[in-house]
């Protein structure tokens, strides 16, 4: 019988902990993820992203010598990176709301708050296949669209700040 | 000047991990109780390797020369020690994790002493792997209530 496409699904992990890759591996392979790659810095992920495609990248925050918002900025905006589009999760103890927007602002697509539970990653994962988000291209953003909130109610094209100054509301 | 305006790109116009008649096969598989049961034994084979985390960390955090090195060790403390089997140092780190933000946030130095209680009971909570007690527990909350106190003070004396 020939394997279902999720099964072809290429991951990276990115996490500096030996037993924190090998839970995320196993999670993923439970899932039915099979061809997974592991790299235990951001630095390391960019060397083994030139060589290999990846279809999904779970990577840390805090690791050295570069960390998780340096390699989702990287991989977005880099003008060699491999795939400016690759889902990647960031999963991270560092829940701060400081920290967890830096992540946003660079680009994640998800953010997963250690404690990894199986439920909680597979959620975002599905999330990622279900409901993909449009991107956005800006002059200093470049991701996915980073606005959850849809407001049923309205139907005006102005949704930012800066559209209303652009008009001349003030 | 006029801001140029942000371009969408809509989710059909980038490759998507899947194609459209294959999600639903994988959803049902994130889902199942096949899936379910296979993950419960696989956090469960590898809670002690992520306990041995959890005590290298601890051990950092007591070597930690400053509140940078305590935040760091502290934060994959928080994030390690629950899915290791040890619910009450998690609690205990995530008590000093948010002891740290919020002085931060409010401009306040960490009061050293209580940091370093936090210390003492987060070696010990992770030391005593597998076989945690109500006393961790209770380290856990009259730490948080401690640090609630320290930061109403600080916050007074401002």
């Amino acid at each position: 019988m020939s394997a279902a496409a999720f099964e072809t699904l290429k991951a990276l992990i990115v996490e500096d902990n030996a037993h924190m890759r090998m839970l995320l591996r196993e999670l993923l392979g439970a899932a039915g993820i099979r061809d997974i790659f592991e790299a235990p810095n951001g630095a390391a992920a960019i060397a083994l992203l030139r060589e290999r495609k990846c279809d999904l990248v779970l990577c840390d925050l805090a690791m050295e010598p570069m960390d998780g918002i340096a390699l989702t900025r990287h991989l977005r905006t880099h003008e060699n990176s491999p795939n400016p589009f690759v889902p990647i999760i960031m999963v991270s103890g560092h829940t701060g709301k400081q920290r967890v927007e830096e992540a946003r602002d660079a680009g994640v697509t998800e953010f997963l708050a250690k404690p990894v539970t199986a439920r909680n990653l597979y959620a975002r994962i599905a999330g990622i296949v279900e409901r993909p988000r449009a991107f956005v291209r800006a002059e200093t953003y470049f991701g996915p669209d980073r606005r959850r909130k849809v407001i049923e109610s309205y139907a005006g094209p102005w949704r930012r700040h800066d559209d209303f100054k652009d008009i001349g509301v003030k | 000047m006029t801001k140029s305006k942000a371009q969408m790109i809509p989710p059909d116009a980038y490759p998507q991990m899947l194609d459209a008649d294959e999600v639903g096969r994988f959803s049902e598989k994130l889902r199942c109780a096949a899936t379910e049961a296979k993950a419960a034994a696989v956090i469960e084979k590898n809670a002690a390797g992520l306990r041995e985390a959890v005590l290298a960390y601890a051990e950092a955090l007591e070597r930690a020369g400053d509140i940078a090195a305590i935040s760091a060790a502290a934060h994959e403390i928080k994030g390690f020690a629950d899915t290791a089997g040890l619910p009450a140092t998690a609690r205990i780190a995530e008590g000093l994790c948010r002891y740290l933000e919020d002085s931060e946030t409010h401009a306040v130095p960490p009061d050293a002493a209580l940091v370093a209680l936090y210390v003492r009971a987060l070696g010990r909570s992770a030391r005593d792997s597998g076989r945690e007690t109500r006393t961790s527990s209770t380290v856990a909350e009259e730490l948080a209530a401690l640090a609630a106190r320290k930061l109403q003070d600080a916050a007074k004396s401002a």
